[in-house]
């Protein structure tokens, strides 16, 4: 299938803005009388507030309005309503809002914040996903049976448990029973940030007539929109929510965040507009962190490396509120078995309430947490059995005609996980790379040095050495140094999106009276490319230049299509769908009105180039241009109208998942890849420098390379971060030890590895073009594939991320080689 | 308190009142309306906020409006070389200037002749190599590159690298931000 503007690495549309600083992020905007919010947040963990006194701060300078939970109408959420947007009498993490001054402008609004009193009576502290699960644990939603709840979410009543599920198959006893080897290990992820280089901003103006404007940095206008009416009693038509540049979302921006805090502070300063831009440091513990998971693996094998069966237990750190983490354990739960066919399979996901702040989407959302697992155990047990983990994963691969952990069948549109290894291993060298470790153990049961019997829980005890590989041929690089050691690694992964049953989206197509389009579509435009690639998908389903394609760059609740949100990398594939749908409706209608001025039939008209024509005489046509205001004849008639076509598209077939088995239709389409790693690892220091990453990804018909490797690339350097550097340290007070960005190291330039990102194009039936989602993927995997090459390196096995110099030194040590 | 300072921003002479506990940052943001230079920490941690000031390359958030006195700063739109005439005017027919276009990374686009053409060349090497994403870190990295050339007309990536050290993007994994510097010069 050739196509014109498809598969091209077009430029993109928003990029003159971007260089030049015209692009308008939400900080940027000014209104006129804006009035400006500070926060006060909680510096305590877990308490009930006794005492609230802001009248000295209302008397300080500037200041129009301090504003407390006080009077809130109503707890919100999309999925549990389980929380205020400020604090009511009770806080659950540092750094929930518990007042907010409204002051003429920051420095005053800061000031003031001083001035206020606050009065604790501190609860217990419990910050760890697994404690917090435990009976006895300090209960921080007592009240939570009377939450309401979407169906589909289980909760564990007297417990900090707000979601359970649980996935089974098959008969687990049985397998484990039969098995030649079973390893069992423990695996952590810890908290991380997203750091979004623009931190959360959002300006909103209740009006005197009632209803609310608000631009904001958000991935979900339209969540934002329903969280907000059911808040302060609106109607939709009334609530308008405009979202201009986003300066990076990576899921911190979906859902809602600071929104609905806003709005409720909008609400007691009617007619004037209030922004709220957090700082650096609120960014820390005023939005939503990443991950934070414990996950308790134990895998059954047969002599010849096939998985029998898998046993795991999550635990998800869903922080002070859940309501933004129950998807996130449902995604963990169904993909912990990775891109492989298990027959046999016993996973309980478990979301905890803790006192940290809420856990999000964040990039991956729930898949890497639980691929951190899979993955390396997929390496250990290669190596007790003796075999390559090449092998090992080729061997259990899921593909077409195999069966996931729900119980969806693959077809052969899915896409191949086996050509993604293949293609990494090649690229890292060949699978001589990538021996067995020798001297395996043959036992038929493996208690890991990770496992459960080991440590306090939750964190494993970090390393043990076992037998490394001895690379040899083509792969026998000798490192640059002495006292520097190498190793690769791969890991293989499986994504799908976790979207309700029916979300939805929509993409509406005007035809402009030069004969071109605009395209108003309700995805978000956060840097990930998504506008250029629906333009490059309208102009290819209506056959116009790409020139001739305008997607509207701010997506305004008043104008936009619907969109369920702009998340789970499902924009080209739903919003393409939907584009698709809206172009095909628009050459329906220009070929209608054509039939009637050309008096040719419908049938025999196409639209190509600009023009619609005659398909047996193309000398008869008329121009989209003339179209497109309502074409006139001679005497002025009008003959037509204005065109405009609209599309809506919802995934077909989806259902809830079983609450006992878990077994469903809750995945569209999947995502197949491996990334693999190599490393040096300096064994003086223990510092690991990250030479290579590859990355190779099954994602149907690519239609911006450039694009495509731009996503590919940032999330594997994002996840680069999580493997070895990044983490959020609470102290046992639940404060956040590392708010800064100095304190808390992401990856900078000088830590570039070589990155490299290579596609295969098995085209998705479901998708636009054939194409499938991207933008999450290159950060599922590329932990495990770190460490794994650690592994190779050093011999040293590691549990818990990230993997720190520190941690190799400490682990070199236990082994007794001298540092 | 305030003090009233004197500068060239982008080749214009300002004269303000300004409190002394304002940054140049703020200054520039609010006081001047170029919103162009972001605001990502606040803290010097990121880099977002980078402006040249006297040929270096500083972070606008760690500097006060009043050392600024007597300077001469350069910000992101200081940089299009013919900025009353961007793009728009020169384009055929009825495109707009929002530019699809950029031979480098679409030689088969027709797409506005002239599009972009008064950019910088480190602004559309940029564009030339992806090196843009949400676009928040972009005006900092420009105006580092801007610097880098300014004094070294011929860097290796080593000094790319080290003129870009300190400054923070999450979307693009750096790799097509360096290319997109190191391939200024031979343009
Ligand atoms: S805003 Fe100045 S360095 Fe981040
Ligand atoms: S492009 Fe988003 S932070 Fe660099």
């Amino acid at each position: 299938m050739t196509y014109q503007t498809v598969g091209q690495s077009v430029a993109r549309l928003d990029g003159i803005e971007k260089v030049t600083g015209e692009a308008v992020f939400v900080d940027d905007i000014s209104l006129p009388g804006m009035l400006h919010a500070r926060v006060l947040r909680s510096q305590r963990a877990h308490a009930l507030i006794t005492g609230l006194d802001v009248s000295e701060a209302m008397a300080q300078p500037g200041v129009v309005a301090v504003v407390t939970g006080r009077g809130l109408p109503r707890r919100i959420g999309a999925c549990i309503q389980d929380m205020y947007p400020m604090a009511v009498d009770r806080v659950r993490y540092v750094g929930e809002p518990v007042a907010v001054v409204v002051a003429e402008n920051p420095h005053q609004a800061h000031h003031a914040l001083a001035s206020i009193k606050v009065s604790y009576q501190d609860l217990a502290v419990v910050t760890d996903p697994w404690e917090a699960s435990r009976p006895g644990a300090p209960q921080i939603h007592p009240d939570q049976a009377v939450y309401h709840r979407l169906p589909g979410i289980h909760p564990l009543p007297g417990s900090n448990i707000f979601h359970r599920l649980q996935v089974c198959r098959g008969n687990t006893a049985d397998a484990f029973r039969e098995a030649f080897l079973v390893v069992e290990n423990r695996y952590w992820h810890p908290s991380i940030y997203h750091v979004q280089l623009e931190p959360h901003g959002a300006i909103a103006t209740y009006h005197q007539k009632g209803g609310l404007t608000m631009y904001a940095s958000s991935q979900a206008p339209y969540v934002v929109r329903h969280v907000i009416c059911e808040l302060l009693g609106l109607p939709p038509g009334r609530v308008r929510v405009i979202v201009p540049y986003v300066g990076g979302g990576f899921g911190g921006k979906s859902d809602h965040t600071i929104e609905p805090l806003l709005a409720w502070v909008a609400r007691h300063v009617p007619g004037r507009p209030v922004k709220l831009v957090l700082t650096r440091e609120e960014m820390a513990c005023g939005t939503v962190i990443g991950r934070g998971a414990l996950v308790h693996y134990r895998s059954a094998v047969s002599q010849d490396g096939m998985l029998l069966g898998v046993e795991a237990e999550v635990f998800l750190n869903g922080g002070g509120y859940g309501d933004f983490a129950v998807n996130i354990v449902t995604a963990a739960g169904i993909s912990a078995t990775g891109p492989y066919q298990v027959p046999n399979i016993k996973i309980t996901a478990h979301g905890v309430y803790t006192n940290t702040p809420p856990t999000g989407a964040c990039r991956g959302y729930g898949h890497p947490e639980v691929h951190w697992a899979c993955e390396r155990q997929m390496d250990i047990i290669a190596a007790r059995l003796g075999m390559s983990p090449v092998e090992i994963r080729l061997k259990n691969a899921l593909g077409p005609g195999k069966v996931n952990a729900i119980g969806q069948q693959m077809e052969s549109h899915n896409g191949r996980v086996d050509l993604c290894i293949q293609q990494v291993v090649d690229a890292l060298g060949g699978p001589e790379c990538f021996l067995p470790r020798t001297n395996p153990c043959v036992g038929s049961i493996a208690l890991e040095p990770g496992g459960i019997e080991a440590d306090p829980l939750p964190h494993p005890t970090g390393a043990n050495a076992s037998p490394k590989a001895e690379p040899s041929g083509a792969c026998a690089k000798p490192a640059a140094m002495p006292g520097k050691v190498r190793g690769k690694g791969i890991a293989a992964l499986m994504k799908c999106p976790i979207m309700p049953t029916n979300a939805q989206s929509g993409a509406i197509i005007k035809l402009e009276e030069d004969g071109g389009v605009m395209v108003s579509v309700g995805a978000i435009e956060m840097g990930q490319g998504c506008h250029t690639v629906l333009a490059q998908i309208a102009a290819e389903a209506l056959s116009l230049p790409l020139e001739r394609v305008q997607v509207a760059p701010q997506v305004d609740t008043f104008h936009s299509p619907y969109e369920w949100q702009t998340v789970a990398s499902h924009t080209t594939w739903a919003v393409g769908n939907a584009i698709r749908l809206a172009a095909a409706q628009l050459c329906d209608k220009i070929t209608r009105a054509a039939a009637v001025i050309l008096q040719v039939p419908a049938e025999r008209l196409e639209v190509v180039g600009g023009r619609v024509q005659d398909r047996e005489r193309p000398e008869r046509y008329l121009t989209l241009q003339q179209l497109a205001r309502g074409y006139t004849d001679a005497r002025g008639t009008a003959l037509s109208a204005p065109l405009i076509g609209e599309g809506n598209f919802v995934p077909q077939g989806l259902s809830h998942l079983d609450p006992e088995t878990g077994q469903g239709n809750i995945a569209a389409d999947w995502t197949f890849a491996c990334q693999g790693a190599e490393v040096e690892v300096d064994t003086r220091t223990g510092e690991v420098t990250v030479l290579r990453l590859v990355s190779a990804m099954d994602v149907g018909k690519v239609i911006n390379p450039v694009l495509a490797e731009g996503q590919i690339y940032g999330a594997a350097v994002q996840a680069m971060g999580a493997a070895i550097c990044e983490g959020i340290v609470f102290d046992r007070e639940g404060r956040i030890r590392n708010p800064s960005l100095t304190d808390y190291k992401v990856p900078g330039v000088e830590d570039m590895p070589e990155l490299q990102a290579l596609f295969v194009e098995t085209p998705e039936e479901s998708g636009p073009y054939g194409a499938r989602g991207l933008g999450e993927h290159g950060a599922v995997c590329v932990p495990p594939a770190i460490a794994n090459a650690i592994q190779q390196a050093t011999g040293l096995e590691f549990f818990d991320l990230p993997v720190t110099a520190e941690k190799i030194i400490r682990a070199q040590q236990k082994r007794g080689v001298p540092a | 308190m305030n003090y009233t300072i004197t500068l060239k921003v982008n080749g214009r002479t300002v004269q303000r009142d300004v409190p002394a506990h304002l940054t140049l940052l703020e200054f520039i943001r609010s006081g001047l309306q170029l919103t162009g230079t972001k605001h990502g920490c606040g803290n010097g941690e990121c880099g977002a906020c980078t402006v040249i000031m006297d040929g270096k390359a500083v972070r606008a958030c760690l500097i006060l409006a009043v050392e600024a006195n007597g300077c001469a700063v350069e910000t992101i739109e200081g940089l299009v070389e013919s900025p009353l005439a961007p793009f728009a005017g020169e384009l055929p027919g009825a495109v707009t200037g929002t530019g699809h276009s950029h031979p480098e990374i679409n030689g088969a686009s027709p797409v506005g002749e002239g599009v972009g053409a008064g950019l910088h060349p480190i602004q559309r090497a940029f564009l030339a190599k992806g090196a843009v994403q949400c676009g928040f870190c972009t005006p900092g990295m420009i105006m580092a590159a801007k610097a880098l050339y300014d004094r070294n007309p011929n860097p290796d990536r080593a000094a790319v690298v080290e003129a870009l050290g300190g400054h923070l993007c999450r979307c693009t994994g750096y790799q097509p931000i360096i290319d997109a510097v190191l391939a200024v010069q031979t343009e």
